[in-house]
């Protein structure tokens, strides 16, 4: 797993180089980014903006959400947040963060264009990068989030529940055979057919969920799929992102020729929120106990936090049941 | 005359083969065979049932997609010879005067809820469009006008300037709209496609493009006269500027028509009908009918192209009209004394 080794590499560069209480010199301290760039940072940092709204969740996971000073426009959670003032991150409002004077600009490579450094180094702004492309890195997130917000031990906490709920997800779902691992097909658009490539942390949240995801192998990282693939590949089950109250007869207004797709045939076309699996961050879990459901009714019933065991830092989330009970 | 007959021949063979092609080359590989087990079953009855996947990949998405870019390039180009006769012209096109992008702007104000929709969505669509078409090459044709004649070059720059105010209302309305999928969306408009074709689709852009042939053929004697110039037709008891209304609005209805169903694509009517003049002559009579088989098989090849060019991904096909036609219109711009034939 190269992801992983680089995770980690990451994390202990953050850790030896992140760790200004070890240094004598308590002016500043440096750490290295998910970008490799090296970003000065006061001793500690109290006022931060968070760009993008799973770095938002990973920072209240870390025990840092009082840090956050403003947010993005596209930020809705945890709730705390609706009181926080919102920025647009799309494109960056630069007046609007620099007047949050924050000692720290969370951003992330998967939402923020790393252009924008630039402007900030010419503001003055310190701005960190975060890059997710694994599930690890999600959980060496949190803890990195704590190194930078203080908040060290509440993070490592949050990121080791998290973690061993994960692992205990996986124990249930590892003794599946392959024969009854569903064939997962995970879509974020139902007219047009955005989904999933290569290099993927959702394919590992299907996984680990007890599916085997399609489009793992294909080349492009966002493919566009065509209505002909999903007819060729069959899947057994589709995973929309598209909310809970998805009308999943709408799938077959939009593409009449799937009739005959597994996942129509036997009603096996689920949809969850957006946020539970394409935000990298804490509530990733919640999908995939929500996946894990949907794929294996037999094994997993009850509500989605009964299975594995609960993890201390979940908040409760109004909408996460599928559209159809299976 | 042996040769139009011979390019008409030879056009609609290499037609015939442009869709057997466009049927069986797609996003994921299908057996050549297996695909034209499809078409004998479905069209002649022959042969067993085929497998129902491939069924509906050949019949139900890849056979309406390559009728609709016939109907798409055809009905373009004919409407290209139409403009270019109209201005006694060959850089006229919908496109570039604008009724394109005024379509497209009409069809996406009612596509996102600013028209409201006064007859079924399938039919105010195309009115939108064609409104929207009609407003943009009136004010072209205004600003053009310069006593009776019109001229080129304001013609082409009034249709510049009314496509870019056209195609930025319809980025205004797609980008201020709640539309989750605003780029694809302003994609969809600017560029246009053909992904979303359906036999269901096809009935009212079928049915206005043949209209638009039909009329097309039926006038070719009084656009032949046309061509030589608005005196001398008139001369021959011609009512000229009825003729030329009427063409404008033919034009505009059927562009109208074609855009709400695939967006803008641009070019077609431009390089097609130039083409086929180098093969058969100026006459509308032959002109008109291997026009329209030229754009069918062109827009076919780009549609083509477009869906395989990226692995996995699908381009507007419009990007590769422009990239084709841009280069084709600039070469024309230089042949100043370009004569017809």
């Amino acid at each position: 797993m190269t992801h992983r080794s680089i995770g980690l590499l990451l994390l202990v560069v953050v850790l030896t180089g992140g760790c200004g209480d070890a240094a004598p010199d308590e002016a500043s301290r440096t750490v290295v980014d998910d970008l490799d760039r090296t970003v000065a940072l006061a001793p500690s940092v109290r006022r931060t903006v968070s760009l993008a709204p799973n770095l938002t969740e990973i920072a209240y996971a870390a025990g840092a959400g009082d840090r956050l000073v403003a947010i993005t426009s596209s930020g809705n959670y945890p709730p705390p947040v609706d009181t926080l003032p919102h920025v647009s991150a799309l494109p960056i409002d630069f007046e609007a963060v620099a007047a949050q004077e924050p000692d720290l600009v969370l951003a992330t490579d998967q939402i923020n264009a790393p252009g924008d450094t630039d402007t900030f180094e010419a503001l003055d702004v310190p701005i960190y990068f975060f890059s997710f492309g694994s599930v690890n890195d999600i959980l060496s997130g949190i803890e990195t989030m704590g190194q930078l917000l203080g908040t060290e031990a509440a993070a490592a906490d949050s990121a080791e529940a998290l973690r061993s709920s994960l692992d205990a997800l996986r124990a249930r779902t590892d003794s599946i055979p392959d024969a009854k691992r569903p064939r997962v097909l995970v879509l974020v658009g139902d007219d047009t057919l955005y989904s999933f490539g290569r290099g993927s942390y959702v394919h590992t949240l299907v996984e680990a969920a007890g599916g085997t995801s399609i489009t793992a192998d294909i080349e492009n990282q966002a493919p566009t799929l065509s209505d002909e693939y999903v007819l060729q590949e069959k899947p057994d089950v589709i995973l929309g992102l598209w909310g809970p109250d998805y009308d999943p007869n709408r799938l077959l207004d939009l593409h009449p020729t799937w009739d005959v797709v597994p996942a129509l045939q036997n009603d096996r076309v689920f949809s969850v929120p957006t946020s539970l699996i394409a935000r990298p961050g804490p509530r990733v879990l919640r999908g995939t106990r929500l996946l894990a459901r949907s794929l294996h009714p037999d094994r997993f019933s009850g509500t989605p936090d009964s299975i594995g065991h609960a993890p201390s830092s979940s908040a409760p989330s109004p909408s996460t049941s599928p559209s159809t009970a299976p | 005359m042996k040769r139009p007959w011979l390019v008409g021949a030879g056009l609609t063979s290499v037609l015939v083969l442009t869709i057997g092609a466009a049927v069986a080359v797609g996003s994921t590989a299908t057996a050549w065979a297996d695909v034209y087990q499809v078409l004998a079953h479905r069209l002649f009855g022959l042969g067993p049932a085929p497998d129902p996947i491939v069924d509906r990949i050949v019949w139900r998405l890849r056979l309406p997609r390559a009728v609709l870019a016939c109907v798409m390039g055809g009905g373009l180009s004919i409407i290209g010879v139409a403009m270019q006769t109209l201005v006694r012209n060959p850089l006229a096109e919908p496109y570039i005067l604008g009724i394109s992008s005024g379509a497209s702007a009409g069809a996406s104000l009612f596509y996102l809820g600013f028209l409201p929709p006064l007859l079924s969505k399938t039919l105010t669509m195309p009115l939108a469009a064609f409104a929207g078409g009609l407003a943009s090459i009136t004010i072209v044709y205004l600003v053009a006008r310069d006593g009776v004649r019109v001229s080129v070059a304001r013609l082409l720059l009034a249709g510049v300037a009314m496509s870019a105010l056209m195609a930025s209302i319809t980025s205004f309305v797609t980008f201020s709209s709640p539309e989750p999928d605003k780029l694809r969306a302003v994609l969809f408009w600017l560029l246009g496609s053909l992904s979303g074709a359906r036999w269901g689709l096809l009935p009212i852009p079928a049915v206005t493009t043949a209209l638009g042939l039909g009329a097309m053929l039926v006038l070719a004697r009084p656009l032949d006269a046309l061509l030589v110039g608005e005196e001398p037709a008139q001369g021959l008891g011609m009512p000229v500027e009825t003729l030329k209304r009427g063409l404008i609005v033919l034009a505009t209805l059927v562009t109208g028509t074609l855009v709400a169903v695939s967006g803008a694509i641009g070019f077609v009517g431009l390089i097609v009908p130039h083409a086929v003049r180098l093969l058969v002559g100026v006459p509308h009579r032959r002109l008109v009918p291997l026009s329209f088989v030229g754009g069918a098989i062109f827009l076919c090849w780009a549609d083509l192209a477009a869906r395989t060019a990226l692995p996995g991904q699908e381009l507007p096909v419009g990007i590769l009209t422009a990239l084709c036609g841009v280069p084709f219109f600039l070469a024309l711009l230089r042949q100043r004394a370009y004569q017809f034939g």
